[in-house]
């Protein structure tokens, strides 16, 4: 099998091999059916832990089907681990792959973002262009909604979130870094649903480990929206005995973020300073699943069947991933990937005339505490009467290192899973 | 830079999945689907590419079923096996066995150190009376095959029996954690190293 390496990625894409001759600048316009469909097609719109999983067992389960991927980022940039970036423990370029992988499935790889989707004609807006589809799978992640925190939007190239790994990853790392010794982090957690229900709680361990370490007279602030710790709660507030320097406060949800004065407003009508702000924002469903009219009454989140992950809303559009309500799961990459799993092997027998297979999905989430010990949240599904139903969850006993290698054993499969 | 998917990627065939009956899509098979719950952790196939998760490709259909049910009752203890243990009874354990059955196992692509599989070549003459000269195992008296697992796995589930963490109590592995108890971690090091090498 061809090894995927970023440098290899590269390579070739400074080539213009593969299907860059579409990427973004110096693209001729794309005008019209740009890939007129020959056989049976499936289109995957985004090519994250959901999208790209599902786009490669599609192919896996039927190279018959001809699968199409769109996806504006050249490469994949994971955000489980990107907590420890922050603090230092990974590079983020250790967490930055190619997508040479998919290609060798016969993954069609445009590096372009859909901008509408037309059930009714089976096409995806791509620009002035479009595309045929039989089914279409939509996998876009969450979008932030800036216009929950007064000031948000016009300082959002200041107020930084991190939560799409990437250039803002390594931004807050590079703000954190630079903190005075005696300074103040403030990160704020947003109401549920978000993205990675322990992901805030991680970071506050990383950013925290990294005070203790290296600013011994700074402070990390917790400012939570919810009543109290999301997810393993009993586990993260053990880890932060470890952290005299982090004050989490529940129940204090940020209303408003003024920059110019480096403060942040809640809801109780407290003002906070800091020297350093994370604000994770609300958020709902990608920008391309509400336009597309996939998004439920809250128009936040899409409904979906728990057999098949099609749209409870139009026929032949499914989704997956974050972007997904109604399943007793979070939202996270391992369940992204299942769902992108589950979600190919029943569009590929729905395009063969056959019944899908009910499966359920599994959930890991692993959190690091410190820079060598995690802990670790384990639910186990099955389906009942057509529904995705939880069999079990179970926490890990304490923080250890033994956990932390099994989240390592687990990023390096389900990376490969992914995208190998 | 590292380029970790090159390492992760390794020299595993996707060929493991897409093997089949022909006329039968790949993941046709039964238990093919049910598996895709595993490849997170235990990679595709079970072809796991890690140090830390155990290579389940290829596994003895009589240990797999034992190991499913000592991790759903808890006498294997594992945050992580409990509860895929219980899907695996639900999804429906025949299957499942029969499908990691069917994958040939490659040897894992850890590396492991020349001078510590010759020490634990000379130690594990303490293992041969139960796990035989070529790290086999003998099913009919319930012993696993060791052969070319990650290092990092073998020796964790040797300091488990150590510590009598392992299925604590169980009489009929008596002896195996009498014997781990007097032998010293770096040893355990070396019999893991060695093991691994085996093929
Ligand atoms: C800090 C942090 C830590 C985390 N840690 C963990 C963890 O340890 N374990 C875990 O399981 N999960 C973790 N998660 C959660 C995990 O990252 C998400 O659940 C996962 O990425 C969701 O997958 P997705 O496919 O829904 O979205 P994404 O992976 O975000 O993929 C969406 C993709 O769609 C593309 N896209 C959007 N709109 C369009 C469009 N119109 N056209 C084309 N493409 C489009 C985007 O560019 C993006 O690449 C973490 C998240 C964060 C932020
Ligand atoms: C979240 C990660 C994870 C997932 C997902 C997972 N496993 Fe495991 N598995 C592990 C770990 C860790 C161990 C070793 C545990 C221990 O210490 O005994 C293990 C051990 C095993 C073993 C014992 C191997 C041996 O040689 O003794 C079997 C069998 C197994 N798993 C089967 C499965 C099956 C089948 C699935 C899918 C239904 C699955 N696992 C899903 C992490 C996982
Ligand atoms: C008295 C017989 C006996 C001896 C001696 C013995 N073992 Fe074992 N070993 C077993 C049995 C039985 C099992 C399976 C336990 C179970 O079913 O849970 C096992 C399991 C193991 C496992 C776990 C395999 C897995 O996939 O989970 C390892 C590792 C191991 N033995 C290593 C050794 C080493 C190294 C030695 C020598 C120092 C040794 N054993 C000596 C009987 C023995």
């Amino acid at each position: 099998m061809t090894r995927l390496t970023r440098r290899e990625f590269l390579r070739t894409s400074a080539a213009g091999a593969g299907f860059g001759f579409l990427a973004a600048g110096c693209a001729p316009a794309i005008k019209g059916d740009f890939a007129p469909k020959a056989g049976r097609r499936v289109v995957v719109v985004g090519g994250g832990w959901g999208g790209a999983t599902a786009a490669k067992y599609v192919r896996l389960a039927d190279p018959s089907i001809e699968v199409v991927l769109l996806e504006p980022n050249k490469q994949f940039v994971s955000c489980p681990f990107s907590n420890l970036v922050l603090s230092g423990v990974r590079s983020i370029d250790g967490l930055t792959f190619g997508y040479g992988g998919l290609r060798n499935h016969g993954v069609r790889i445009y590096h372009e973002s859909a901008s509408a989707i037309e059930p009714d004609t089976g096409r995806v807006r791509v620009g002035d262009g479009y595309l045929q589809y039989d089914r279409l799978i939509v996998s876009p992640g969450v979008e932030f909604q800036w216009e929950q925190v007064d000031g948000l939007a016009a300082a959002q190239d200041r107020v930084l979130h991190a939560w799409k790994a990437g250039p803002q990853t390594v931004e807050l790392a590079r703000q954190l870094a630079a903190i005075p010794d005696g300074g103040v982090f403030v990160l704020t957690v947003p109401p549920v649903a978000y993205r990675c229900p322990p992901g805030p709680y991680e970071r506050a361990c990383q950013v925290a480990f990294y005070l203790k370490t290296h600013k011994p007279k700074s402070k990390l602030i917790v400012l939570d929206a919810n009543q109290n710790v999301v997810s393993k709660a009993a586990l993260f507030r053990a880890a932060w005995k470890d952290y005299p320097n982090l004050e989490y406060r529940a129940s204090n949800k940020v209303v408003k973020v003024d920059p110019s004065v480096r403060e942040v407003t809640t809801d109780l009508g407290d003002r906070v300073k800091y020297d350093v702000v994370n604000l994770i924002p609300p958020q709902r469903a990608g920008t391309i699943a509400a336009q597309a009219d996939l998004v439920g009454a809250d128009k936040r989140w899409c409904e979906v069947n728990h057999l098949t992950y099609e749209s409870v809303k139009h026929k032949n559009v499914h989704v997956v991933g974050d972007s997904t309500i109604g399943l007793p799961v979070p939202k996270s990459g391992n369940i992204a990937n299942a769902m992108g799993k589950i979600c190919a092997v029943a569009v590929v027998h729905l395009l063969n005339g056959k019944e899908p297979p009910a499966m359920a999905p599994g959930n890991t989430c692993y959190s690091w505490v410190n820079d060598r010990e995690a802990i670790a949240v384990v639910n186990a599904y099955k389906i009942e009467g057509g529904k995705v139903v939880q069999i079990e969850q179970k926490l890990t006993p304490g923080q250890s290192a033994q956990w932390a290698q099994n989240a390592d054993g687990w990023a390096r499969s389900i990376w490969q899973d992914i995208l190998g | 830079m590292r380029t970790i998917l090159g390492l992760i990627l390794g020299p595993l065939g996707l060929s493991v999945l897409m093997s089949g009956p022909a006329g039968a899509g790949p993941l046709d098979a039964p238990g093919a689907s049910k598996a895709l719950a595993c490849s997170a952790c235990h990679g595709l196939g079970g072809q796991s590419p890690s140090n830390t998760m155990p290579i389940i490709a290829g596994i003895a259909p009589w240990y797999f079923k034992k190991a499913i049910e000592d991790y759903a009752a808890g006498r294997r203890p594992s945050p992580e096996m409990e509860p895929y243990a219980k899907y695996v009874r639900e999804a429906g354990i025949d299957d499942l066995a029969a499908y990691f059955a069917s994958q040939s196992r490659q040897p894992t692509a850890v590396k492991v150190d020349a001078g510590a599989v010759e020490r634990g070549r000379v130690a594990s003459q303490q293992c041969v009376v139960c796990h035989v000269e070529s790290g086999k195992g003998d099913p009919a008296k319930g012993i696993p095959d060791l052969r070319g697992q990650p290092p990092g796995y073998l020796a964790n589930q040797m300091l488990l029996f150590k510590a009598d963490q392992r299925s604590p109590g169980d009489p009929t592995l008596k002896a195996l954690k009498e014997l781990m108890k007097s032998v010293p971690d770096d040893q355990i090091a070396d019999l893991a190293a060695y093991y691994s090498s085996l093929r």
